[in-house]
């Protein structure tokens, strides 16, 4: 069943990009994470465009990082003034990587970029996720309880300047490192059409040593209005936001999201994150391939100014 | 007085039309507008046709008809890659500012019989003969470059190989098919990633290498329907548009929520 986008300006099969969303969807419902670094690429791969696809996985970013924060919401486990921080970051991050992906569009290299940056993340996060998931499946086996190793106390962080108190937090800080980590992180989210959870998550747990419970729903506090903002800078900018790829992406996320939940209580997680660690890193691996092979045709062509 | 001056007007372009022209052509298309719908994945359009031949018995071998069909021009950029520190990544590029979306050309028999080289290319006839304009290339830093010859026909092969590629461009030698003497026709396909635009149907009548007459019918190819009102909207109203299409998500988002928390 084929279906005509309107901004991609080309026919997808209906069924394919459900299959996509839900499987995407129930990955992160059940491990938590948005989805948007496996998306992103699987759309590039069907031969979207990459604007178009960076542009539109930002809608399903919003549509997922909302249902996520909503239930820590409930659970009170979202640091608003943390968020808040890191929100301010998150709006110059987004602003420069639009600007960042205009001047590459422009000049031609925002493929290569946007190629690059997904060899590097899906590189580092699965090979990442793949030692942590093997290290607790031998701990699992060996029958020792994993130790939550969270180093010292004190670190370089805790000597710069206008530092603020985070309640929820229980934290005394700078506020310069989680502006620079939501700026970082942003900057990202343009480029990627990513929340950037897998980035933030990881910096608030080591680098401002927040405490775990609160650490998801504040990342994603901040990832629901990042990427809205990019969401409609991408529209403004691009006219890159295909909103019937979105719903279609939305509609299979959300549905996937529930089922993921539910699975997640059920099956052995270590297994499957180690699965889904070798998924992302295949999915790098296909990426820096293209980049190194030679491609097919030396040429190629594009409309000298995108739309209109 | 204005049937009068019909009539008038009828007369004159009968008594200068019949004694000049030898032989005249009347086409049509089957379709004069195309509309690209939520199913669009792309379509054929029948181009039909008669040669009137004046006299009885006339009858020449060498006569064929050649059909053009070419889409809204654009600037196109056409990118070339080289290997760089083990990345092929694009590096030199040329822009080409009148690249027809489209074209597709239908002959009844090969182009190169139908006439000479320089009569085709004065008409713009077949792939190899459409004028893209003069080129502006450019280095990878932006900077402009002075590409030689040789370079710069492999950038329009590349050009026209892509498009190919992409079905945009197409040649068919023979797409024409004659039933009888007079009446012909042709079918041609308009791929889905077809842009859209008011296109042109040429029907050509070459003669002895000459082109003794030629006939335009436009086409109309638009999005309807949702997909011209999002293409639309995403573009003349772009803002709203994107706080709309956020708005949805994050509503999609809490209907999911609300659904998750039923469980």
């Amino acid at each position: 069943m084929q279906i005509y986008l309107p901004i991609a300006e080309m026919p997808v099969n209906v069924l394919v990009i459900l299959a996509m969303g839900l499987a995407v969807g129930f990955l992160s419902g059940m491990f938590g994470v948005g989805g948007g670094f496996l998306m992103t690429p699987l759309l590039i791969f069907l031969g979207i465009p990459p604007a178009v696809a960076v542009g539109t996985q930002s809608t399903q970013v919003v549509a997922s990082s909302v249902t996520g924060a909503l239930a820590h919401w409930r659970n009170m486990s979202i640091d608003f003034k943390m968020g808040g921080v890191m929100l301010v970051g998150g709006v110059f991050g987004s602003f420069n990587g639009i600007a960042i992906f205009r001047l590459l569009t422009k000049i031609g290299q925002v493929d290569l970029m946007i190629s690059i940056v997904y060899v590097v993340f899906l590189s580092i996060i699965g090979a990442m996720m793949l030692t942590e998931s093997l290290r607790a499946i031998m701990a699992a086996r060996r029958g020792a309880p994993l130790s939550g190793n969270r180093g010292g106390q004190h670190s370089w962080i805790h000597g710069l300047p206008f530092k603020m108190r985070f309640r929820r937090s229980k934290l005394y800080i700078s506020i310069i490192p989680p502006v620079m980590i939501g700026f970082f992180v942003g900057m990202l989210s343009a480029i990627m059409g990513v929340g950037g959870g897998f980035i933030m998550v990881p910096a608030m747990i080591y680098l401002l040593r927040m405490p775990t419970s609160v650490v998801i729903g504040t990342s994603l506090f901040q990832i629901v209005f990042v990427s809205a903002l990019t969401g409609v800078m991408h529209s403004v900018e691009n006219q890159a936001v295909d909103a019937m790829l979105g719903l279609l992406l939305v509609a299979g996320g959300v549905i996937g999201a529930q089922y993921g939940v539910r699975a997640a209580a059920k099956l052995q997680g270590e297994q499957l994150r180690a699965m889904l660690a070798i998924i992302v890193l295949l999915m790098g691996m296909r990426l820096g391939w293209d980049l190194v092979t030679p491609p097919a045709d030396l040429y190629s062509i594009t409309d000298a100014i995108p739309h209109s | 007085m204005r049937t009068y001056l019909a009539i008038a007007t009828a007369a004159l372009i009968a008594l200068t039309a019949t004694p000049i022209v030898a032989a005249q052509l009347v086409t049509d298309l089957s379709e004069h507008q195309v509309r690209i719908r939520s199913n669009f994945t792309g379509t054929q359009i029948l181009l039909f046709g008669a040669i009137e031949v004046n006299t009885a018995n006339e009858r020449s071998l060498d006569r064929d008809v050649v059909v053009v069909v070419t889409g809204p021009s654009r600037a196109v950029t056409v990118r070339r890659k080289d290997r760089v520190a083990g990345i092929w990544i694009n590096t030199e590029s040329i822009t080409f500012p009148n690249v027809p979306g489209y074209y597709a050309v239908a002959s009844s028999r090969p182009l190169e019989v139908t006439a000479e080289g320089p009569v085709l290319q004065r008409e713009q006839i077949g792939i190899d003969n459409v004028n893209f304009g003069a080129p502006l290339a450019q280095g990878i830093d932006g900077s402009r470059q002075i590409l030689s010859v040789d370079d710069e026909k492999s950038f329009i092969k590349a050009l026209v190989r892509n498009k190919r590629r992409e079905k945009l461009y197409s040649s068919d030698p023979g797409g024409i098919i004659f039933l009888g003497q007079t009446l012909f026709r042709a079918t041609v396909e308009i791929p889905a990633n077809v842009p859209v635009g008011l296109y042109t149907a040429t029907v050509y009548l070459i003669a002895d290498g000459e082109v003794v007459d030629a006939i335009s019918s436009p086409l109309y190819i638009d999005k309807s329907g949702l997909e011209r009102f999002l293409y639309r909207f995403a573009h003349n109203d772009a803002l709203l548009y994107g706080l709309i299409a956020v708005f949805g998500a994050a509503l999609a988002g809490w209907l999911g929520s609300a659904v998750l928390r039923q469980r």
